[in-house]
């Protein structure tokens, strides 16, 4: 190890993440003894926040295979953040990558981290189906499709094939209930929000969950419908489109998960 | 000196870390206790039940805020959000003291979220002292730091760990948070004499004892372990007597558990177990 305070603090981590660092040359058995300490202290820290965290994906594949996914994640993606939870975030890839055969795995890690993530978002008021009508009632046409919207911090959504509202429930801490079918018949969406402090998801269509995505990141109500209604040329698969889009609203509307609309 | 940071008082009683699995026994009835300390970066969130629950317990216990990331030994500083966020929370939560400990926990790469040794050098004193001022500075007010347990001790070493700390209060105005059996466990570990420890620490400046379980050495291992994940060690309890009675002022004691965590009533009569030795150790002999 080198001189400074900052290199001998880099040399030591570097020693902790990697059981095949060199140990500085002063250093006897006593050092080497400590050290296999504090390896296996970082290791157990990891562990225990993944299966804390994704406690239902390790009961789902195991616990053997778990840890062994839970060390892949520590070696290729070490912490950086102060908090311990962030060793989670982007455990849903390592699990895409080691679980290629079982999806469903994979969906379900994304799920746990969403619903933590969300456990622990900044507090918010939705904004009610009655809020919502008071403020578009004298909206035109085009104040409809410049209309954008502010959806709950964290809240999120994908395109699933696991059957997560079944899993969810028989992965739980002492369910006694038979493990589903994992996998769905048909690709659907998932959104997850809160329920005031309580996260939660559901299942829904495919294109609502994509057009969540989309009006999260930023896109008008007006880019909703034509991206539902495909190129736009057709006006009935417009009129479509747009009836579409406004059951996705409502749906939206009545879980609160629209807390602002921006016109 | 930290500048402009007012001192903190003596708090005498007795107190329980929260942890979620005792939410609902602090929510729905009085437990007798006389403070609660909690984890901060649990709480450094920004909504969510967990922090509804911190300010409706807050709301009936002193907290104390304890933190395990702050890394005061950082050669390259602290890391800002962490001190932010920090600062958020105190002001939230209006705590009776903040505290961490003396150890460093990352680099600017990476974090092993465990508390790292300092080498006990004139270099690592100067960087935890710059460090101290700063969060002092930043949170305006004093701050307790607890010496932790090592499992090992570097060629470079200078001073005693008592020494160290003694001299980081000197020179900061922070105060010592007193972990009775890390104290057990780093002389079991590196063969110092605890009872010099305690002497050679400046004991005006403790406000806080922790009291833990660990892991005791094996053939195999020849090292104790901090696990808090047991009763306080029969050793630990008689070294903690004599803290007491060394003490010039109260300090406000409490156990820590944070694995395989029994239920309250249990913990409740470890925390009596503490009452009462602390109680006979202040009998004049």
């Amino acid at each position: 190890m080198s001189d400074t305070l900052a290199e001998r603090q880099a040399a030591f981590l570097a020693a902790i993440l990697d059981e095949r660092a060199p140990l500085p040359a002063a250093w006897g058995n006593r050092q080497a003894m400590g050290m296999q300490v504090y390896r296996g202290n970082y290791r157990s820290a990891l562990i225990g926040a993944l299966e804390s965290t994704f406690e239902r994906t390790c009961r789902y594949v195991g616990e053997a295979p778990f840890k062994q996914a839970a060390i892949n994640h520590a070696i290729q993606h070490p912490p950086s953040g102060w908090t311990i939870d962030e060793a989670g975030k982007g455990f849903d890839a390592t699990c895409a990558a080691l679980f290629a055969n079982n999806p469903e795995v994979a969906q379900l890690a994304w799920l746990e981290w969403a619903m933590l993530e969300l456990a622990t978002a900044p507090d918010c008021e939705a904004l009610t189906p009655q809020a919502f009508a008071e403020a578009t009632a004298g909206f035109a046409d085009e104040d409809w499709m410049a209309l954008r919207f502010d959806f709950q911090p964290r809240s999120t959504a994908r395109g699933v094939t696991a059957n997560l509202t079944g899993l969810w429930p028989a992965l739980e801490e002492g369910a006694e209930i038979d493990r589903p079918e994992p996998i769905l018949a048909q690709q659907r969406g998932c959104i997850a929000w809160r329920e005031g402090e309580r996260p939660t998801f559901k299942l829904v269509d495919d294109a609502a969950a994509a057009a969540f995505t989309q009006m999260q990141s930023g896109a008008s109500y007006g880019e909703m419908i034509l991206a539902l209604a495909g190129d736009g040329s057709d006006p009935e698969a417009v009129q479509n489109a747009a009836m579409q889009a406004g059951a996705f609203l409502g749906d939206w509307l009545s879980e609160g998960m629209i807390t602002a609309l921006r016109a | 000196m930290t500048q402009n940071i007012q001192s903190i008082p003596p708090f005498a009683g007795f107190g329980l870390g929260l942890r979620r699995t005792h939410y609902e026994d602090f929510l729905e009835s009085a437990v007798p206790v006389d403070f609660v300390e909690v984890i901060s970066e649990n709480y450094m969130i920004e909504g969510g039940r967990q922090l509804r629950i911190l300010e409706q317990v807050r709301s009936q216990y002193p907290v104390i805020l304890h933190g395990v990331s702050m890394s005061i030994g950082s050669a390259g500083g602290l890391d800002q959000d962490h001190l932010a966020r920090l600062k958020l929370l105190a002001d939230r939560i209006e705590p009776l003291w903040v505290s961490d400990h003396l150890c460093w926990t990352r680099t600017s790469a990476h974090n092993s979220h465990d508390l790292l040794p300092m080498p006990l050098t004139e270099e690592a004193l100067q960087a935890v002292c710059a460090n101290i001022d700063r969060a002092q500075e930043t949170l305006g007010r004093a701050m307790l730091f607890e010496n932790p347990s090592s499992y090992l001790t570097f060629p470079e070493d200078e001073i005693s760990e008592w020494e160290f700390l003694a001299e980081m209060a000197r020179r900061t105005g922070c105060y010592l948070l007193l972990d009775v059996n890390n104290i057990y466990v780093s002389a079991r570990n590196h063969g110092f004499s605890a009872e010099d420890y305690l002497a050679g620490l400046p004991l005006e400046r403790v406000r806080q004892i922790h009291l833990a379980g660990h892991d005791p050495a094996t053939p195999e291992r020849d090292v104790i372990i901090d696990t808090h994940d047991r009763e306080v060690a029969d050793g630990v309890w008689d070294l903690y007597a004599k803290a007491i009675a060394m003490l010039p002022q109260p300090v406000a004691t409490m156990i820590e558990r944070d694995e395989h965590i029994p239920p309250l009533p249990d913990l409740l009569a470890e925390l009596d177990k503490a009452r009462g030795i602390a109680s006979e150790a202040l009998v004049p002999a």
